[in-house]
């Protein structure tokens, strides 16, 4: 099959995962995601969804089953994983800035070491990508002079500056002041409705309903109950599903 | 409630720290005294400076200063890239790697320096072909090599793992991740304690007189065996010793102070 035309761009297959210690963070989780889709992941904390995320670009190593990337198995293979790495961007809950630059530097810096680009030519496309986030005169700031809302979105043109065909979101928006969620949302919002691949782990059901194509409740490590935002938030089937639904809003 | 004043008086501070000499010299003075010391301070300048056919060449103490200078310029150097290379391969997955580092840094805290470099000076120096000098440079650079090393891995792994975690999920390579993101953020936190070192190094390189090389300390023992003028002698060689670590100190005490207020 050509690698372009692949349907699923992210096949999970049986996945588990155990830490040192015994606890059993995923169990036995599959599923699959099409390109273009927003796919969000809810649950309770220690639910999971975290470290499945985590599995999906190799930060975390299941301890069973498989997962694809655009093709590409996730195994021990160095030049897979590296391919992935690539092609995955990642956006933490704790930012991850590098502190010792300025955001020009952040966003520039893996387009220049990973994509081979020279200053100009990265310089022009973090330019475009700040100017989207809505940081275009902040560009020589250091990290630590911004706001946490606008840590969180150069990470997020950090992220796409690798021209990433899906970007996974761990929890964006959970260390940030009431007031800076929006900022960052709204940047997201737009970035699922240009057609970008999108896996996100977020408490934030405004969002879920609102740009998610598939929306997948864990608790345990386990698939609870998944289908489109409709389904869960206002008709879930699952008594799990409807505590959790009625605590958080 | 009222605040107190945080001005104080310097008076107060040179009145103590004059106090705190006049007993010094006093008690020095007494203990002179009852040994019958005669000082001769005005011999000692000819062992700084002394002036030959109208120039001014520098003395027994200074030549020495310059030597000490020299060796602990190309002991830190190689024991800046030994440390790095050290901690480093600790932090690797190379099993082999840091087995090794282990024994050596185990070997080399766990023995005295005096030992190391007459091991150095007179088993390993001999077998390598090595001279005085790179027998002297190489004991001092393994030691203060094995202490740096520590520092390192120190300021490495004091980072936040998210910055490891951002850079493996921008593809970086591990070569450009260390370079880019990780070393100059670890140099940051660590140059206090490293200068810290350096002022070690300096003051260890006194030890390298053993091996007949003739640094600021051995050319002090000469000129003290040749004039009798111990306590001047002596007292100059620890005030030339003080002139370049106390001012390395205080950088050091300004750099923690700077770096306190950027994180």
């Amino acid at each position: 099959m050509n690698k372009t035309e692949y349907d699923y761009i992210i096949e999970i297959e049986n996945v588990s995962k155990t830490f040192t210690g015994g606890v059993e963070a995923v169990r036995d989780f599959s599923a699959k995601i099409r390109r273009q889709q927003v796919v969000v992941i809810m649950g309770p904390s220690g639910s999971g969804k975290s470290t499945l995320l985590r599995c999906l670009n190799g930060l975390e190593t299941p301890d069973n089953g498989a997962i694809v990337v655009d093709g590409i198995p996730l195994d021990d293979d160095k030049h897979h994983r590296l391919e992935i790495r690539k092609e995955v961007g990642m956006v933490f809950q704790s930012f991850n800035l590098f502190p010792h630059l300025t955001v020009l530097e952040n966003v520039n810096l893996a387009q220049m070491r990973v994509r081979k680009k020279d200053k100009a030519a990265a310089t022009q496309r973090s330019t475009e990508l700040l100017q989207m986030v809505g940081i275009a005169d902040k560009v020589n700031a250091y990290p630590a002079q911004l706001s946490g809302g606008q840590q969180q979105r150069v990470a997020i043109a950090r992220a796409l500056a690798m021209a990433p065909k899906v970007m996974l979101f761990d929890e964006p928006t959970s260390a940030l002041d009431p007031e800076m969620i929006n900022e960052v949302l709204d940047v997201m919002k737009v970035l699922a409705r240009s057609g970008m691949t999108m896996v996100v782990v977020t408490h934030e059901m405004g969002f879920a309903r609102e740009v998610s194509d598939w929306v997948i409740f864990m608790d345990g490590g386990q698939i609870v109950e998944t289908g489109t935002p409709e389904c869960i938030f206002t008709n879930p089937q699952e008594e799990r599903t409807q505590r959790f639904l009625s605590q958080i809003l | 409630m009222k605040r107190r004043a945080i001005f104080r008086s310097p008076w107060k501070d040179i009145a103590q720290f004059a106090l705190l000499i006049i007993v010094a010299v006093w008690l020095l003075s007494l203990s002179t005294a009852r040994l019958g010391y005669y000082w001769q301070w005005y011999r000692i300048p000819r062992y700084l400076f002394r002036v030959v056919d109208g120039r001014l060449v520098a003395g027994e103490l200074i030549e020495g200063l310059l030597f000490t200078f020299k060796i602990s310029g190309v002991s830190l150097v190689l024991a800046l890239a030994l440390g790095l290379a050290t901690a480093l391969l600790r932090l690797s997955d190379s099993f082999m790697g840091r087995i090794l580092t282990r024994l050596y840094l185990e070997v080399i805290r766990n023995t005295p320096l005096v030992v190391q470099i007459y091991l150095v000076y007179f088993v390993i120096g001999p077998i390598l072909g090595l001279g005085r000098f790179a027998s002297a440079v190489m004991a001092l650079s393994l030691f203060e090599g094995s202490y740096i090393s520590e520092i390192f891995r120190a300021g490495i792994v004091s980072l936040h793992k998210g910055q490891w975690e951002a850079t493996y999920s921008l593809g970086l390579s591990r070569f450009d991740t260390y370079r880019d993101v990780i070393l100059p953020q670890a140099i940051r936190r660590i140059l206090p304690p490293l200068t810290g070192e350096v002022i070690s190094l300096i003051k260890n390189t006194s030890l390298v007189s053993l091996v007949a090389l003739s640094d600021l300390a051995l050319q002090a023992r000469v000129v003290a065996a040749d004039t009798f003028l111990t306590f001047e002698v002596w007292f100059t060689t620890a005030v030339i010793y003080l002139a370049i670590t106390v001012p390395l100190s205080v950088a050091v005490h300004a750099l923690e102070k700077r770096f306190k207020v950027l994180t």
